[in-house]
């Protein structure tokens, strides 16, 4: 056998067309049919979905004693589709179970705010119209981001460009273990510790069942750490040979920081932000056990004391419910939660990928 | 050496130290008040608490006159030469908006709320007030526009509260909010707020003013942001923890005749049980992670080899990105309507712990792909083109060069990943949840069974409802905590739930610091 490989030779086709031989063509063939049997089989409920997978595995089995390198190769690329496709159902299953509730109700499903007779969110006489959650999430998440969006910020100048190193090496893992408490803890020491304490008579005197801020200020601490490690990211990726220029010019620190990284970094900051904004409109368990179940608008629409439901807690609250229209309906909330958090994660990844480009590619 | 730097200081800076250390003082006493008042406001000292015969309300008050006549005696000081300062020749921006603002809510509040005029009337006052105060600071030299502001608002604070204005009894009930306001939240909300305002200029003043000055001002705001950060995460474990442990060690005993641990070993409801335990939902936590892990650990790092070892820069890839990263910032409850829509009916139409699963594998899934892909990425070209210097080929290359090299990193996400999907609950409460207190465990070893039509092998503890520790405290939430014995469960429940992820989270930072010291020094 050569030690060159083949596909280095002159005339060769490449690695595929060189190296496979017909069987391993024949499996490929094979295998691919038995998937899409797979795929067909579970999306119609059909119970020979297993004998098409059992088919598949012997053929991958097969392929794997056979032509592992081709096998390998193939099976890589699946695992790739495979998370393409989940994109893609789960787009296809919520569009097409909120389709219902938008052919009743039309754009008035996110636009009217007029409330009429009927109200807004009345499932016995079919009406339903999102605005009133819509702005729960908004109200939510402003009060979230004024929390996370400066205080994130600035620990992440903190992180990156004040601390020494082994004050770092205890703010970043504490910062990522804030992101780990899981966020029903969160909705349970809000229900239970902040709910109890804003009713109080001796503070703000409220309903003891919750209001938009505070589940606004329990998403804000809920969404820093998001803000905080993804606008340090953007800050540690400014050169170094930048802040040096600055400095050595004898500005001070602080100065640099403000002159030259932040405006440097502003875009992966803003990235961060955005980001930030995602996880509060999505943040559910926590709202859903803080806010109580009110589908009207607040008292005046900027009472933060007084309550609302979000998209996320309305879902929450009341799939357990739901049946038909008011079902689609609730589907129709996670398009709308679902196509603005899409919305969200693009933009900050052009944003991202814009700043890798000025800053001339990544470090 | 010493000699040369105490000359070159005393150049630099030219200030008395009486001058640093009042702004020092200043500083300290500033942010005593702040830590002073947050204890105040978490009811730690109670507002009735008095000290040598002075009132809480009284002492806040005090503080605040003391570091706000400090604060304007270092401007004064400093304007008047009697120091030698760098000051600029504006206020800057920063403190003149932080001022404006102040005075313009400040001065709203009072003309609005305590004379009570119209909008026609408190708007462009206030307005005025928030114009004139920004502008009379950016006109005014560093030295007296940052700190007479201060001062005059904390002194001017601090009398109302001496002066009982603002006494215990202080109560604010504006007419447009649910909310009314009253002095023992209020009385500590504004001293942390006028701390914080006075001690950024003793702190400007502390090291001259000047740009200098302005960077040690910015450094202690941020340094007291990034404190407080942590002194909440602290709080709120030692808070959990200490609710939670006396549940956690209910009838706990360890010795020579058996070992018995309750509230983890015993199941949610039933009539022989004394305690009732979270054990059901531990071990549905644990399958779940288990199969998420199994489902979803091969898919992702699959998918991250061909991302970076075999697929080129293009538009194939740049479709998996924006897949990748739409799922990772996806609603956790909107992949519960979809397991909801499109697994539960596919899967004996009623909730599963098998449709869990593999929802939870699908929010595991693009954690595991994005980190990864960094693992693999970030394994040195070196090694790929010295293997394939030797001929090796290239799948020989991924799999025993590539892979065992980016395992660290791997392994360091998935624990991540998993401490992240095994506190998830909204998909498991849409497609999971079942019984609220669960009188069994899932039996889910003992369930297989073979048939002879497809699907050939099934699992009824799988194909039923089961629960899992973050369902298990929403299930004591929504069945009412009124009686003390569920609020202690529910503490109890948070406990566990807390320990179980944070240690995930704790292992998995700490393989990482591992793996990343042992790469620095090898």
């Amino acid at each position: 056998m050569s030690t060159i490989p083949e596909r280095w030779l002159p005339g060769s086709l490449g690695d595929r067309a060189a190296d496979t031989d017909r069987s391993a063509l024949a499996a490929g063939a094979i295998g691919a049919l038995l998937l899409a049997g797979v795929a067909v089989g579970f999306l119609i409920q059909s119970s020979l979905t297993a004998v098409f997978l059992l088919g598949f595995l012997v053929v991958v089995g097969f392929g794997w004693y056979a032509h592992q390198a081709q096998t390998a190769k193939a099976l890589t690329f699946l695992a790739t589709t495979f998370t393409v496709a989940v994109m893609g159902l789960i787009i296809v299953f919520l569009f097409r179970e909120a389709w219902p509730v938008f052919e009743l109700m039309g754009l008035d499903l996110v636009t009217r705010i007029t409330t009429g007779e009927t109200g807004l969110w009345n499932t016995a006489e079919s009406v339903y119209s999102l605005t009133p959650m819509i702005w729960g999430t908004v109200v939510t998440t402003i009060l979230a981001m004024a929390i996370a969006g400066p205080l994130g910020i600035a620990s992440a100048v903190f992180i990156a460009e004040i601390a020494p190193g082994w004050l770092r090496d205890i703010v970043k893992p504490g910062v990522e273990i804030l992101a780990g408490i899981p966020s029903i803890v969160y909705g349970w020491l809000g229900f239970i510790v902040i709910n109890g304490y804003f009713s109080r008579s001796d503070t703000f005197d409220l309903a003891s069942n919750g209001s938009l801020i505070v589940a606004g200020m329990v998403i804000g601490l809920m969404a820093l750490p998001t803000v905080v490690s993804v606008a340090e990211d953007a800050l540690t990726s400014i050169p170094e040979s930048m802040k040096s220029g600055s400095l050595a010019l004898g500005s001070t620190e602080w100065q640099t920081t403000m002159g030259i990284t932040i405006p440097a970094a502003f875009s992966g900051v803003s990235a961060a932000v955005l980001l930030g904004v995602g996880r509060a409109v999505g943040e559910t368990m926590a709202v859903t056990v803080i806010l109580a179940n009110v589908t009207d608008f607040p008292g005046p629409l900027f009472d933060v004391f007084d309550n609302t439901i979000t998209l996320t807690s309305m879902i929450a609250n009341q799939y357990g419910v739901a049946q038909g229209l008011h079902l689609s309906a609730l589907f129709a909330a996670g398009v709308v939660l679902f196509i603005t958090v899409l919305f969200l994660s693009i933009g900050s990844q052009l944003i991202e990928e814009r700043m890798e480009r000025n800053l001339g590619g990544n470090q | 050496m010493s000699d040369a730097y105490g000359t070159d200081s005393a150049l630099v800076e030219g200030r008395s130290s009486a001058f640093e250390r009042a702004s020092a003082l200043a500083v300290g006493l500033g942010f005593l008040a702040f830590v002073f008042s947050w204890a105040t406001l978490f009811r730690i000292t109670p507002p009735t608490a008095e000290l040598l015969g002075v009132t809480l309300y009284d002492l806040l008050g005090l503080g605040l006159v003391v570091v706000g006549v400090i604060v304007l005696g270092l401007g004064i000081a400093s304007r008047t030469d009697i120091v030698t300062t760098t000051p600029s020749d504006t206020g800057g921006v920063a403190a003149a908006s932080a001022f404006g603002l102040a005075a313009l809510v400040g001065v709203g509040l009072v003309v609005s709320q305590t004379l009570g005029l119209g909008t026609i009337v408190w708007l462009p006052v206030a307005l005025l007030a928030g114009a004139a105060t920004a502008a009379a600071v950016v006109g005014a030299r560093e030295d007296i526009g940052a700190t007479i502001p201060a001062g005059v608002l904390a002194v001017g604070v601090g009398l109302a509260f001496l002066t009982n204005v603002i006494g215990p009894d202080w109560v604010w009930s504006p007419t447009d909010l649910a909310a009314s306001f009253h002095a023992p939240v209020v009385v500590p909300l504004l001293t942390i707020f006028c701390s914080l305002v006075v001690a950024w200029p003793a702190a400007k003043a502390s090291a001259g003013f000047g740009s200098r000055g302005r960077q040690t001002g910015a450094y202690l705001l941020i340094g007291i942001n990034t404190f407080s950060i942590l002194a909440i995460l602290v709080l709120l474990i030692t808070f959990v923890a200490m609710q939670g442990l006396p549940k956690l060690t209910d009838g706990l005993e360890i010795g020579l005749d058996g070992f018995a641990w309750p509230f983890v070993m015993n199941v949610s409801s039933g009539i022989y049980i004394d305690i009732p335990g979270v054990l059901p939902a531990i071990l549905g936590t644990a399958w779940l992670v288990v199969g998420a892990v199994v489902f979803a650990v091969p898919l992702g790092v699959g998918a991250a080899l061909f991302l970076t070892e075999y697929a080129d820069e293009g538009g194939f890839t740049r479709i998996v990105e924006i897949a990748t990263n739409g799922l990772w910032s996806t609603p956790s409850i909107v992949f519960g309507l979809f397991g909801y829509a499109f697994l539960v009916p596919r899967f004996g139409t009623t909730t599963s712990l098998f449709a869990g699963i593999l929802v939870l594998g699908f929010m595991l899934l693009p954690l595991v792909l994005i980190t990864s892909r960094e693992a693999i990425i970030s394994v040195p070209d070196e090694y790929r083109d010295a293997s394939a210097a030797l001929g090796v080929s290239q799948w020989q290359t991924i799999r025993s060069v590539v892979l065992p090299a980016s395992i660290p990193g791997i392994v360091t996400g998935v624990i991540l990943g998993v401490g992240r999907i095994a506190g998830e609950t909204a998909p498991i409460l849409v497609v999971m949840a079942g019984s609220p207190f669960p009188n069994s465990t899932p039996n889910v070893l003992g369930s297989f069974a073979f048939t002879t039509t497809p699907p050939f092998v099934t699992n009824d503890a799988l194909l039923t409802s089961a629960s899992a520790l973050p369902y298990q405290l929403y299930a004591t939430i929504t069945a009412g905590v009124g009686a003390t014995d569920v609020e202690a469960f529910g503490w109890g429940t948070a406990l566990v739930l807390l320990l179980v992820v944070l240690s995930f989270y704790a292992i998995g930072i700490a393989t990482r610091a591992y793996f990343r010291r042992k790469l620095r020094y090898e």
